[in-house]
C-alpha cells in the first residue's frame, strides 16, 4: 500500500474517534504551549534587561575607587590619554539630602564632569542637562533623576527655582527621564566641582568612566587601563584592592548567560510535560492496538504486510502528536502575546520557537509511537484473528 | 442469482486447461502447538490435494483440526513438519513478508463474522486488498465498484457496515475476497452469523463461484452446509477420516 493510502487510514481513524484523539493530544498541547509561552517570557525579560544595560553604554569601562582616596583627577587625565578612548568622565558620589520647602529626603548626590551627559545621553523629561555654564566655578546648578524628582514632588513650575542639597542652595535646571534605569534612581546630578564643595575632597574621584571607540577595543582598553593604574600606584600583578574595572559588555554577556540558563531551565520543565504528553499518546496507542487486534488480523489476512501495519499506527501517533504541537503552538503564541502586552515587551513569533515546537512534537510522536506500532505489526495473524 | 461475466472466452480456455492444476497440496502435514508446557498435535500427518476449480468442504467438529487446516491453506501459518504447497509455492521456507505476498495473491478470505474493517465503507473494504497489493487508488476503486455491482451492492458502495444488513455485509466480504482474483476462495463458517435464509443465499453464491470456475474451500462444522459441496473432507482428531465425492 502506498504511503498516502496508509496515511488516509490513520487520519480516518483519528477522525472517527475525535473526542478520544483530542484528549490524547492534550498532553502535547499543554507541553508545547508551555514551551512557547515560557520561551517568550524569558525573551521578554532579557529584552528588558538588555535595554537597561544598553542605556549604560556598551563600550564603557567603569573604574571604581575602593576607598575615597583611591583614584584622582590625574588618573582620569592619564586614562583619557590612552589610545582609542573617545570619552572620559569622572564621578564623585555620596549619600546626602535634598530638600525643597518643608520636604526633605535622602538621595545619592552625584558629581559629574562635563562629558557625562554626552557619554550617557539620558532622556530629559523637563528643562535641560547641565550646560557648560553650569560647570563654571560659581554656578550651582542641579539636574534631578526621575525618582529623586518624584520623591520631592517636583513639577515643571519649579524649574529654575532653588532646591537645597545638603543644606546648600542649588538651581534646578532639569529632570531626567531615567526610568527603567539600573540603580540610577533617587539620584541628583551636579557638576563635580560643586560636589567637592558638598562632600568630596580635591583631587579624589569615586569613579572614572572611559569609553572605547568601538566595542572590539573594549577588552584591550581594559587591559591598558589596568596596566596604567598599576604602574601609577606601583601595584603588583596580584593585588587590586584600590579599584575595580567593570566592563559593560561583559556585564551584558553575564546577564545574557543568566537568562539563557533560565530559559533552558524553564524549557526543560516544559519538556518534561511534553514527555508526559508523549507517554499519554503511547498509552492510548497501546490500548488502541489491543482494541483493534481483530482488525489488524483481518488486515494481515487480506494482504497487509507488517510494514503496512507499522506505518499505519506510527502515522497515527505522529499525526496526534504533531496536531497537538500545532494547537499548542497557537495557544502558546496567544499566551505569549498577552504576556507581552502585560509585561510591556515586544511580541514576536520566533521561527526557531515554531521549529522547536513542531520538531519536538514530531519527535515525541515517533519516539512514543514506535513501540505500539511495533506491537501491532508483530501480532501473529492467526492469534489476532481469533482475538476476542 | 449473480453472474460473473467478466471472464473472456480465452480466459475460460486457460482455466479449463489448468483444471488439472493442484492449487493445494499437503504432504504429511503435521502441526503441533505448545500449550503451556504440553505439545498438542492439531494435524497429524495429513495428505490432501485440491485441484483448481474444485469446491471442497472441510468438515469436522471443533478440535478436529479444521481451523489449523484453514490457517495452513490460508498462508497464515506454516506446518511443523511436512510440506504445504499453495498455487505452486511451498510455504515452509517463506518469511513473513513472502508469506503475506503469497496470501495476498492466492487467497481470498471470507470470515464467519464478516470482519469488515471498522470505520470504512463497503467500497473501502473491497479496495483494501488491492491497495495492499500496491495498486493505485483509481485502479482499486474501479475494480471494487465493478465487483460490488456484480454482487448487487452497486447502490451501497459508500455505506459503512452499520448501515448494511448481515447478508449485505457478507456479500461485501465476498467481494473483498474475490476482487484480487485469488487462486482459492477460503470461506470459514461463512453462514455462521447469518439466519438460515441469508445463509442459504451465501451458499448459493459460493456455488455460483464454483460454477464460474473458481476454487472454493469451505470450512464448516455443519454437515448440512457441507453437503452443498461436491467434495467433502471429514476431519477428526487431526486426521482425515473420509474424503467423499459426489452429491449426497
Amino acid at each position: 500500500m502506498k504511503l498516502l493510502g496508509t496515511a488516509t487510514l490513520a487520519l480516518n481513524r483519528i477522525w472517527a474517534t475525535k473526542i478520544r484523539s483530542l484528549l490524547t493530544m492534550l498532553g502535547v498541547v499543554i507541553g508545547v504551549a508551555a514551551i512557547v509561552a515560557l520561551t517568550s517570557i524569558v525573551d521578554g525579560a532579557s529584552q528588558g534587561i538588555n535595554k537597561s544595560l544598553a542605556t549604560l553604554g556598551t563600550n564603557q569601562l567603569n573604574i571604581t575607587a575602593m576607598a575615597p582616596d583611591s583614584l584622582t583627577e590625574q588618573d582620569a587625565q592619564e586614562l583619557a590619554a590612552l589610545e582609542n578612548v573617545s570619552v572620559m568622565f569622572v564621578q564623585s558620589q555620596n549619600q546626602g539630602t535634598i530638600a525643597t520647602g518643608d520636604k526633605r529626603v535622602n538621595a545619592r548626590l552625584v558629581g559629574v564632569s562635563a562629558q557625562y551627559f554626552e557619554a550617557v545621553k539620558p532622556e530629559i523629561a523637563l528643562g535641560s542637562y547641565l550646560s557648560s555654564s553650569s560647570f563654571a566655578a560659581t554656578a550651582k546648578d542641579v539636574v534631578f533623576g526621575a525618582d529623586a524628582a518624584n520623591d520631592l514632588g517636583l513639577t515643571k513650575a519649579m524649574l529654575g527655582q532653588t532646591v537645597k542639597l545638603n543644606g546648600q542652595d542649588f538651581r534646578l535646571v532639569g529632570v531626567l527621564d531615567d526610568q527603567a534605569g539600573f540603580g540610577t534612581s533617587g539620584r541628583v546630578y551636579v557638576p563635580i566641582d560643586s560636589a567637592r564643595k558638598l562632600f568630596s575632597q580635591y583631587p579624589y574621584v569615586s569613579s572614572i568612566v572611559i569609553q572605547a571607540n568601538t566595542a572590539e577595543q573594549v577588552d584591550t582598553l581594559q587591559l591598558q587601563a589596568d596596566v596604567l593604574l598599576r604602574e601609577r600606584y606601583g601595584l603588583g600583578a596580584e593585588t587590586v584592592a584600590r579599584y575595580t574595572i567593570t566592563n559593560q559588555a561583559s556585564l551584558i554577556a553575564a546577564v545574557s548567560s543568566i537568562t539563557a540558563t533560565l530559559g533552558l531551565l524553564l524549557t526543560g520543565i516544559a519538556a518534561i510535560s511534553l514527555i508526559v504528553g508523549g507517554i499519554g499518546i503511547m498509552n492510548i496507542m497501546l490500548v488502541s492496538v489491543r482494541e483493534r487486534t481483530r482488525e489488524i488480523g483481518v488486515r494481515r489476512a487480506i494482504g497487509a504486510k507488517q510494514s503496512n501495519i507499522l506505518t499505519q499506527f506510527l502515522i497515527e501517533a505522529i499525526v496526534l502528536s504533531l496536531a497537538g504541537g500545532v494547537v499548542g503552538l497557537i495557544l502558546g503564541e496567544i499566551a505569549a502575546f498577552f504576556l507581552a502586552v502585560i509585561g510591556d515587551w515586544v511580541f514576536s513569533i520566533r521561527l526557531d520557537t515554531v521549529g522547536l515546537a513542531l520538531g519536538f512534537s514530531l519527535l515525541v510522536g515517533v519516539v512514543f509511537g514506535v513501540w505500539p506500532a511495533r506491537t501491532a505489526a508483530k501480532l501473529e495473524p492467526i492469534d489476532a484473528l481469533r482475538f476476542e | 442469482m449473480v453472474r460473473f461475466q467478466h471472464r473472456s472466452n480465452s480466459a475460460l480456455l486457460v482455466e479449463q486447461e489448468a483444471m488439472a492444476d493442484e492449487v493445494v497440496r499437503l504432504d504429511k502435514v503435521r502441526r503441533d502447538y505448545l500449550v503451556g508446557d504440553q505439545i498438542t498435535t492439531a494435524l497429524d500427518g495429513i495428505d490432501l490435494v485440491i485441484e483448481r476449480g474444485e469446491f471442497v468442504a472441510i468438515v469436522g467438529p471443533s478440535g478436529s483440526g479444521k481451523s489449523t487446516m484453514m490457517n495452513l491453506i490460508g498462508c497464515l501459518d506454516r506446518p511443523s513438519a511436512g510440506s504445504v504447497m499453495i498455487a505452486g509455492d511451498s510455504t515452509n521456507e517463506l518469511n513473513d513478508n513472502q508469506l503475506t505476498s503469497l496470501r495476498s495473491k492466492a487467497i481470498g478470505f471470507v470470515f464467519q463474522q464478516f470482519q469488515l474493517l471498522p470505520n470504512t465503507t463497503a467500497i473501502e473494504n473491497v479496495m483494501a486488498p488491492l491497495l495492499y497489493q500496491g495498486k493505485s487508488t483509481k485502479e482499486a476503486k474501479r475494480a471494487a465498484t465493478q465487483m460490488l455491482t456484480q454482487l448487487g451492492l452497486g447502490d451501497r458502495l459508500n455505506f459503512d457496515r452499520n448501515r448494511l444488513s448481515g447478508g449485505q455485509q457478507q456479500r461485501v466480504a465476498i467481494a473483498r475476497a474475490l476482487v484480487t482474483s485469488p487462486d482459492i476462495v477460503l470461506a470459514d463458517e461463512p453462514t455462521g452469523a447469518l439466519d438460515s435464509k441469508t445463509g442459504a443465499a451465501v451458499i448459493e453464491l459460493l456455488k455460483d463461484l464454483h460454477r464460474d470456475g473458481r476454487t472454493v474451500v469451505l470450512i464448516t462444522h455443519d454437515l448440512e452446509i457441507a453437503a452443498s459441496a461436491p467434495r467433502r473432507v471429514f476431519l477428526r482428531d487431526g486426521l482425515i477420516e473420509r474424503d467423499e465425492r459426489g452429491a449426497r
